[in-house]
């Protein structure tokens, strides 16, 4: 982890991470231990900026190990940021896991973790295409799909 | 051999294919989707990151979620689905388009289609693409790859890492790499900028604190049977100064030096090919120079956020839909790229209406001038507050905005 980004009275130099505009953000310290953001292009980059020099937070993404040959990872997010100096501790929590499948995706790992959720991004095993028009063995041979061809 | 007749085949079932599938069935065509893998998604799937879907939902989802927001819906649109399979060959037939695919689950299938969408995607250039001198050992991959065996697969690539250029996906790939246990020593970048966007230097290579050289060139790579060593040294006028050469202990070397469009199909079917992008050339319907064939996504070129490449699928299959249709083609104008300008797409406007154009950078400056001219006579200028070649240039032009131009003049987009 990088150095600790106190507020100097010159101000903090940061990039925002909210959105990939990526805002060059000043943050300066104003009274009462509050931070002054300037440079931000919407309300994230002022919540992201006062929020770095006091507390970082990072989403957390990563897999968890699951029963499946097939698909050994289940990837998984927290659904808001953590504190970033927990990212470590809550990696090894999730490493320990061995999920069995199906998951969906949404569905919860981990119910609180610094305040967030743990959920599950991708459904596994996908769902089942439907056999919408799908050929089968008797569709073998000439097959005509009606649709825009039809407006001609 | 099965033989389909139907409206239009989407090649590719990613962010792109998955895009212009939907929407050319809201406009009632039938449609058929070749997907290489055996299951939808395509690339998304294993950026497992944050980061997606800020343009297109409001929201910062990962790619499986945006992923999934496609799939879903296109599982219930009536698509004809075919996984596992690859499209061979497009050729011509008396309907129009001719494409053979090759599908596990069902043998041959040859579609007589009247639209074709190409979406295949890009692939990762390779260590041939850069010439990396040295020893041929095992543990260098590209840095796609890693990401897959590593999110996919449930792998880790090696121990002790060097990362080779600093693309998107290569300060991505740090950051996962490092919570996965491996050391990342370096990530070498031989631009005197960094190739990704400043927002990943941030969180993905300043967070935990992994060296980023930048000017710098691996001029070897040491090993015999595994990677030992990379030799890196800095550039000076375009050479690589050896007296400061230093050495890093490795043993894998990922690399991220760009991607380029995936197009053997649409060459060997005819499309041609424009240079500065080496996708297809597209006029304002996004039709390639080969009639009914259609492009989107980065087989036409590479994206740097897939919110924009779902933009632009819509936009192909809208056109796409309009084709099928038998709407009338609008006369349209050249697009051509000037000063400062690598590439844009597309290569030509409609004036009777509203155009997106994406372009990229040669260069890296602050407070540009966006300039379109035609025939040595200035139409618009736009400021830009910055500009690199790592991040795409996107913007609109109103229907009428080009309406006075001479037939036989293009549009030319300079960066001043």
């Amino acid at each position: 982890m990088s150095a600790e980004n106190a507020i100097r009275p010159a101000g903090v130099d940061l990039v925002c991470i909210a959105c990939p505009i990526a805002c060059r953000l000043i943050v300066t310290a104003s009274g009462g231990g509050d931070a002054t953001v300037s440079g931000n292009r919407c309300p994230r980059g002022e919540a992201y900026g006062s929020e770095e020099v006091r507390a970082p937070k990072r989403i957390l993404t990563a897999v968890v190990p699951t029963d499946s040959a097939q698909f050994p990872c289940a990837p998984v997010r927290t659904d808001r940021a953590i504190r970033r100096e927990l990212v470590k501790s809550l990696l090894s929590e999730l490493y320990r896991q061995r999920v069995a499948l199906p998951v969906r995706q949404g569905q919860v790992l981990m119910e609180d973790f610094d305040g967030a959720r743990v959920v599950f991004t991708r459904t596994l095993p996908p769902d089942e295409i439907p056999s919408v028009g799908e050929p089968r063995a008797e569709a073998e041979g000439e097959d005509q799909v009606p649709g825009l061809q039809e407006a001609l | 051999m099965i033989r389909r007749t139907i409206d239009a085949v989407v090649v590719g079932g990613g962010s792109a294919g998955l895009a212009a599938a939907l929407r050319l069935r809201e406009a009632g065509a039938t449609v058929a989707m070749v997907e290489r893998e055996p299951f939808l998604g395509g690339i998304l799937l294993q950026c497992i990151h944050s980061g997606f879907g800020l343009q297109e939902f409001g929201e910062d989802l990962t790619g499986p979620e945006y992923a999934e927001r496609f799939i879903r819906p296109a599982l219930n649109a009536g698509i004809e689905m075919y996984l596992d399979a690859t499209v061979t060959e497009i050729g011509e037939d008396a309907t129009g388009r001719s494409v053979t695919a090759l599908s596990r689950a069902v043998g041959v299938v040859r579609f007589s289609a009247r639209a074709v969408v190409l979406a295949m995607g890009c692939r990762e250039r390779n260590r041939g693409n850069v010439a990396i001198a040295g020893t041929r050992p095992a543990g260098v991959l590209t840095a796609g790859l890693a990401q897959r065996l590593v999110n996919i697969e449930g792998c880790v690539p090696g121990k002790n890492v060097v990362i080779v250029g600093s693309g998107d996906i290569g300060l991505i790939l740090a950051r996962r790499l490092t919570l996965v246990g491996c050391t990342v020593r370096a990530v070498v970048e031989i631009q005197s900028y960094p190739s990704g966007s400043v927002r990943n230097i941030a969180q993905c290579l300043n967070d935990y604190s992994i060296p980023l050289h930048l000017g710098h060139v691996v001029t070897r790579i040491e090993g015999r049977d595994r990677v030992e060593a990379v030799r890196v040294a800095p550039l000076q006028d375009g050479r690589p100064l050896t007296g400061r050469e230093f050495r890093i202990p490795c043993d894998t070397v990922l690399l991220s030096v760009g991607l380029i469009p995936e197009n053997e199909l649409s060459r060997a079917a005819g499309v041609p090919i424009n240079e500065g992008t080496a996708g297809p050339w597209v006029d304002a319907d996004m039709m390639t120079g080969a009639r009914g064939i259609f492009a989107c996504g980065n087989v036409l070129h590479v994206h740097d956020l897939v919110d924009f490449v779902t933009e632009e699928a819509r936009r192909c299959a809208d056109r796409a839909a309009a084709y099928l249709k038998g709407d009338p083609r609008e006369e349209m104008i050249p697009v051509k790229a000037g000063a400062n300008v690598r590439s844009i797409v597309p290569n030509a406007c409609a004036p009777g209406r509203r155009n997106v154009l994406y372009l990229r950078s040669l260069v890296v400056k602050n407070d540009a001038l966006l300039e379109l001219s035609a025939g040595g006579e200035k139409l618009r200028t736009k400021r830009l507050a910055h500009v690199q070649p790592s991040e795409m240039i996107r913007f609109g032009l109103e229907a009428g905005a080009i309406q006075n131009i001479n037939s036989g003049t293009a549009l030319e987009v300079a960066l001043r």
